[in-house]
């Protein structure tokens, strides 16, 4: 006899199971119709730009939902709790659904392969049971300090953890009735009917089916009224945020400009016209899991302020202003207000790295400064001023265009570019670079290393406008425009092609909020890296160093260029690279960028961002830190100074190194 | 006969220092002017303000007193001040650039048809046609412009620190007491309570520790304030000052800001720390007897009116030099 | 409720904030040049952000006004962007140095002009000459009850109620309106203006009336320009700064500590 077993085995009335059923799944589609509903409201009407079907952020998604990659990431148990419950889960609905077509579709399910199909069935619910173990262990023994417990946390494991075991026991009333020799291959309900005899078996199992097949089938309802709407939405997100960028930005400008001329009709709708359907998915696919929270220099350094908070705050903020019906979450914040902290966040991208959903919260909170930008009450004053100067005096940093020279030493000679004088390069020195007494170092040695290097460059000096990156941070779109235009105007007029920033703020910026192809953008460890590779400059000096080197942001994380900085310092004889804890993606902001430079220090929590960096710097016992940015550069020396470590650490920028090792020797 | 009028300001009766340099500017003036030089003390309960102006080279004091006048209320002050210079018809009439002068002055100005140049630094006289001529700093000090006025008498504020005050000497005065009507009528503006904060008189320090821009942080105030603590215990007055960022953020109230639109100061010594120096604070510090800056740039403003500078974070001074006073005590 | 109708006092002056790099004095010309863009007096930015306040709790027409030579409205449209509901201009190449008596007057005769209002704010001084003159003069042309310094400004039945800035610390005063309040800057800094609000105003038709000298009828008498004799720059004030030296910060401060104590 072929091994199979009878899919209704002892049970009436199957008709009421598949309308059961039925209701089940139209209840779910129906709520996340309401899901869609809600989000097309927050839309206002706003229309969803087609986006091509795109296969590479298609594959990241499954890449995502199959191996939970990123859920491995850091936190193996979380991952295997997770890669458990998945598979677990996502085995037996397709059991479940094979099952189905088996009884009325076509029979397989006999012979070899009903047994492994039996074997993978038993070993899809004890994944399911040990991973929602290991989730219940976690959160509630261990006690991970990023997971922010509700009801749910504890109601959705409990939940599957009774389907799974009802499952196994049903399995094994069955078996106890005909214990055929291949079900032993159910190994879980061979080893249980020895509990039974046939007779309590017998009478037992139809209970013990309906209670089963009713709580699995209700266990489906919750999927849209709890976080397991993670299961459709997060697949989403993840698809819609790996999206190539240029669309998605082009769709959301677009979206802002008729959002804002058919602002004055629809006034009584409260606007958040920098949303758009992937950030509402987003916000809906959050799990609150806290991994935002645990890289979060803003959170680390004791400010009161989570990204997790702020995408709970701002879902509420979105139910509560377009659902009909309220939200449809059981368990969840509800109340909007963290999202009103929207001046701590240095938009350094380290929340984004590390969500599962691929999040963007930093440029929700930029979203949010925008508003506050334009309503302008709740501007910080010190942020107030620094945009009035920056738009008066094309710098953060001070009142007067012509202390942009200030870098420039005596005896010099550096090229401005003139309609005449049209080198191969163009030094964008930048704001801070310019005019910061410690930050022009970088443009010092820079320059220097260009002369030897014999590559043609000048400057603008005094002409140099603002690239705009603190405006476009702080969410001032409009001043961001005009320097943007002005800054292009520059270029085009004076038939610049290649453009080389000090910083990475410029360098991201030019690179990926001007229009493309207008001219070629290099951070000068590009350049540099280029020139040594090139054999255009020669380190005829060795330097017997320890160092470490600190990622900044805009260049790591934003800009992916993580190599050139550390083969720039390899390439220097003697000197040794160590890491610190945090490097490469995971870098640790300094708290400098996304306009927290000039937010003054009332956002500051029990320690300062930087400082934590600096520490974390001086564990390695390098003898010199290294950044790549002229905001970095500040914020570091700082800290080292405060922390009065400038004895045994030093702050430098690679160039002010390099410059050290191609100078000639004094003799 | 030219009358100098001088407008004498007290605080809980007792004469303020910058009446006492009013009366120095008023008698280099009369020494120019000729004519007599008389001061105008109102209030209630004064003797004792009388007694201390007595020891000063005055001809006269014209004394109002009167109840009404107890407490400075604008619109009282400015009526009385009116009909005391409309009687006594004095060729100039000097108030400090105080509080009480910036009020009354524009308002007598505009009732006396005459012009009031104010916050002057410097008074003397045109030999020609007798008219005062009145030296006023302007673009927060990037300017000095020299004016003359028009009308009768000719109106002045003073500026504080400026004149170093008068010293005492053995004057016969004439004590001549003012008969005015009086009537709280004229008061337009009801005074319903005032909430009292104590104030921060920079001014009367012999050593301002004072912070700017550059003080990273709110609690580094601690130890500006702790330096100036230690110092007051060896008997020397010293206070906290700051520059307008500092009020701007909230950290310090405005009456610890030194400056053009704070304090004026002249101490013995003006620590300044993380001070760039904006010229509305320099013009503000820079008649203080010895300065000293502690700033990370070294070109910063600050370095160029300073007798000492320290390149150094503050932090590290400032920690330093704690250390060693309370090693000393 | 009664439109509440407040008259703003806005002075165009060059950036006060410039460096003194920027500030160039010529004597001959008795002129003083500031390389910096022109900007709203500070003070009056102040006063118009209290202005916007009490609109937020009331109901408030709000007109800026403004008088001198050569006013620009790219400089002073920034009012309206920010909330204001009129930009008046009085506009004369005479006005550019009238003394603090006449700017007043003309201020006078052109709030007259404008009919009726309950409240008239300046700023306490200007950024430029500093003065500190024109409101308080203002209120006496118009002999209104005037309140000087004020730290903050409500409005409610037909009385203004100002905690104004005393030596002691606040007095909180109340005035039956019309009334004048000149306005320091503890009152708050002016709502930050975006660009695009700005920007936004050169498509729609901005509320900007013009008033020249001719409409006021300004008796010659009290037009008065200062008799300015002469024009200087800043006297001197640089010292020869002594460096202290050291190898360490400890080295600086004992040093240091050594001068500061001969001071003492």
């Amino acid at each position: 006899m072929l091994p199979f077993r009878d899919t209704f085995f002892m049970i009436q009335n199957k008709w009421i199971f598949y309308l059961i059923s039925g209701l089940v799944v139209a209840f779910v589609v129906l709520v996340f119709f309401y899901y869609v509903a809600t989000w097309k409201k927050a839309l206002s009407g706003k229309t969803n730009t087609n986006k091509r079907p795109n296969i590479r952020s298609l594959f990241i998604a499954i890449k995502n939902v199959f191996l939970g990659i990123r859920i491995f990431k850091d936190d193996i148990l979380a991952g295997i709790m997770h890669f458990l419950i998945f598979w677990g889960f996502f085995a037996l609905l397709i059991g479940t659904i094979l099952l189905s077509i088996h009884e009325h579709i076509v029979k397989f399910l006999m012979g070899n392969i009903y047994i492994v199909f039996s074997v993978i069935m038993e070993i899809a619910g004890l994944f399911l049971i040990s991973g929602t173990v290991i989730a219940i262990f976690r959160r509630y023994i261990l006690k991970v300090k990023r997971l922010q417990s509700y009801t749910e946390d504890l109601l959705i494991p409990l939940f599957l953890i009774l389907i799974v075991s009802s499952g196994f026991l049903l399995e094994a009333l069955r078996i106890a009735q005909n214990p055929q020799r291949w079900e032993k291959w159910s190994f879980v309900g061979w080893y249980l009917k020895e509990l039974f005899g046939p007779g309590v078996s017998e009478g037992a199992y139809p209970y013990i089916w309906w209670f089963h097949a009713i709580l699995s089938l209700s266990f489906l309802l919750f999927i849209p009224l709890t976080k397991l709407a993670h299961t459709i939405l997060a697949p989403t997100s993840i698809y819609l945020q790996n999206l190539p960028k240029e669309d998605g930005d082009k769709a959301q400008m677009e979206e802002e400009d008729s959002a804002s001329e058919g602002s004055d009709k629809e006034a009584q709708l409260p606007q958040r016209p920098f949303l758009t359907l992937s950030h509402l998915i987003f916000l809906d696919a959050c799990m609150r899991c806290g991994r935002c929270v645990e890289v979060c220099p803003s959170t680390l350094a004791g400010e009161d302020y989570a990204p997790r908070d702020f995408v709970q705050g701002l879902r509420a903020w979105v139910w509560q202003s377009f659902s009909s019906h309220g939200d449809p979450r059981l368990f969840t914040e509800r109340s909007p207000d963290k999202m009103q902290r929207i001046w701590n966040c240095t938009t350094c991208r380290a929340c984004l790295e590390v969500c599962p959903v691929y999040g963007p919260t930093f440029e929700l909170v930029m979203g949010e400064r925008t508003l506050a930008i334009e309503e302008g009450t709740s501007v910080p004053d010190l942020l107030n001023q620094t945009l009035e100067r920056l738009y008066k005096y094309e710098n953060p940093w001070m009142s007067s265009k012509k202390e942009k020279l200030g870098w420039i030493e005596e005896g010099s000679s550096i090229g401005f570019i003139t309609k005449s004088f049209k080198p191969e390069f163009c030094y964008f020195v930048g704001c801070t670079t310019s005019v910061d007494p410690r930050a022009r170092g970088i443009a010092k040695a820079f320059s220097n290393i260009l002369r030897s290097s014999g590559l043609e460059f000048g400057i603008f000096g005094e002409k140099e406008p603002c690239c705009g990156d603190m405006a476009k941070r702080v969410g001032e779109l409009g001043l961001f425009e005009e320097k943007k235009m002005s800054c292009s105007d520059l270029f085009q007029s004076y038939g610049v092609k290649n453009v080389v920033t000090s910083s990475p703020h410029c360098y991201f910026n030019f690179k990926n909020e001007y229009p493309q192809g207008m001219f070629n953008v290099f951070h000068y460890t590009q350049l540099i890296h280029k020139l040594i590779k090139e054999r255009n400059l020669t380190i005829k000096k060795r330097l017997d160093f320890t160092v470490t080197y600190h990622d900044p942001c805009y260049l790591g994380r934003h800009s992916r260029i993580f190599n050139e900085p550390r083969e720039i310092i390899r390439s220097i004889p003697g000197i040794k690279l160590i890491e610190m804890t945090h490097n490469r993606e995971n870098s640790l902001c300094c708290g400098g960028g996304g306009g927290r430079m000039w937010q003054g220090n009332e956002l500051n929590g029990t320690e300062r961002m930087s400082e934590r960096r600096a520490k974390e710097a001086k564990e390695t016992g390098a003898d010199v830190v290294l950044t790549a940015c002229p905001l970095c550069l500040i914020m570091m020396e700082d800290a080292i100074k405060t922390l009065g470590y400038e004895k045994n650490l030093k702050v430098m920028d690679i160039n002010e190194l390099l410059k050290m090792a191609i100078d000639e020797e004094k003799r | 006969m030219d009358e100098i009028l001088i407008l004498a300001e007290t605080k809980e009766t007792q004469i303020e220092k910058s009446t006492h340099e009013l009366i120095q500017a008023g008698r280099e003036l009369k020494s120019a002017l000729g004519g007599i030089l008389s001061c105008l003390l109102l209030g209630e309960g004064m003797d004792g303000a009388v007694k201390d102006l007595e020891q000063y080279p005055l001809d006269r004091i014209y004394l109002l007193e009167n109840p009404l006048l107890k407490d400075f209320s604008p619109d009282l002050w400015v009526s009385s001040l009116e009909q005391a210079v409309r009687n006594l018809k004095p060729k100039v009439f000097i108030m400090a650039h105080s509080p009480t002068g910036r009020e009354v002055g524009p308002r007598l100005s505009a009732r006396l048809k005459s012009t009031l140049t104010t916050d002057c630094i410097g008074l003397r006289l045109d030999p020609e046609d007798r008219r005062i001529v009145r030296v006023k700093p302007i673009y927060g000090g990037n300017a000095v412009a020299v004016l003359k006025g028009k009308g009768n008498p000719e109106l002045i504020t003073l500026r504080k620190n400026v004149y170093s005050p008068a010293a005492p000497e053995g004057t016969k005065t004439e004590i001549i007491k003012l008969q005015l009507a009086l009537s709280d009528q004229v008061v337009k503006v009801k005074a319903l309570r005032t909430i009292f904060r104590e104030q921060v008189e920079l001014d009367k320090a012999e050593v301002i520790i004072s912070g700017g821009r550059g003080i990273g942080a709110k609690e580094d105030f601690q130890l500006l304030e702790r330096l100036a603590e230690l110092i007051n215990q060896r008997g020397i007055k010293a206070l906290v000052g700051c520059s307008r960022p500092v009020v701007d953020k909230g950290w310090l109230s405005s009456d610890h800001q030194v400056g053009l639109t704070g304090t004026m100061v002249a101490p013995g010594l003006y620590v300044a720390v993380g001070i760039s120096g904006a010229i509305q604070h320099l013009v503000g510090m820079v008649r203080s007897k010895k300065i000293v800056a502690i700033n990370t740039d070294p070109n910063c403003n600050m370095f160029k009116v300073a007798d000492y500078g320290v390149i150094e974070d503050y932090k590290e001074i400032l920690h330093h030099l704690i250390s060693k006073l309370e090693g000393l005590s | 409720m009664k439109e509440l109708k407040i008259i703003v006092c806005a002075k165009q002056i060059p950036d006060p904030e410039a460096p003194f790099s920027a500030v160039t004095v010529d004597s001959k010309k008795k002129e003083v040049k500031v390389d910096a863009p022109e900007v709203i007096s500070p003070y009056d930015e102040n006063a118009l952000e209290a202005a916007l306040r009490i609109k937020e709790s009331s109901k408030a027409f709000i007109t800026v006004l403004s008088v001198g030579s050569s006013l620009s409205d790219t400089v002073l449209r920034k009012a309206i962007a920010a909330g204001a509901d009129q930009l008046v201009m009085v506009e004369d190449d005479s006005f550019g140095r009238l003394d603090s008596y006449s700017t007043a007057y003309v201020l006078s005769k052109a709030i007259s002009m404008l009919g009726e209002y309950d409240l008239i704010l300046t700023g306490r001084q200007a950024g430029d000459w500093d003065w500190g003159q024109v409101g308080l003069i203002l209120g006496e042309i118009l002999g209104l009850p005037t309140i000087n310094m004020a730290a903050g400004i409500t409005v409610r039945d037909g009385h203004v109620e100002v905690s104004r800035l005393v030596p002691a610390g606040l007095e909180l005063v109340e005035a039956k309106m019309p009334a004048l309040v000149t306005v320091s800057n503890e009152v708050g800094e002016l709502r930050y203006v975006s660009r695009s609000k700005i920007l936004g105003m050169l498509k729609k038709r901005i509320p900007i009336k013009k008033v020249s000298k001719g409409d006021l009828n300004l008796e010659p008498e009290f037009l008065n320009t200062m008799e300015l004799l002469e024009l200087l720059p800043p006297s001197d004030m640089r010292r020869d700064c002594v460096i202290v030296e050291g190898a360490t910060g400890k080295e600086k401060a004992e040093r240091l500590f050594e001068i500061i104590k001969q001071i003492l």
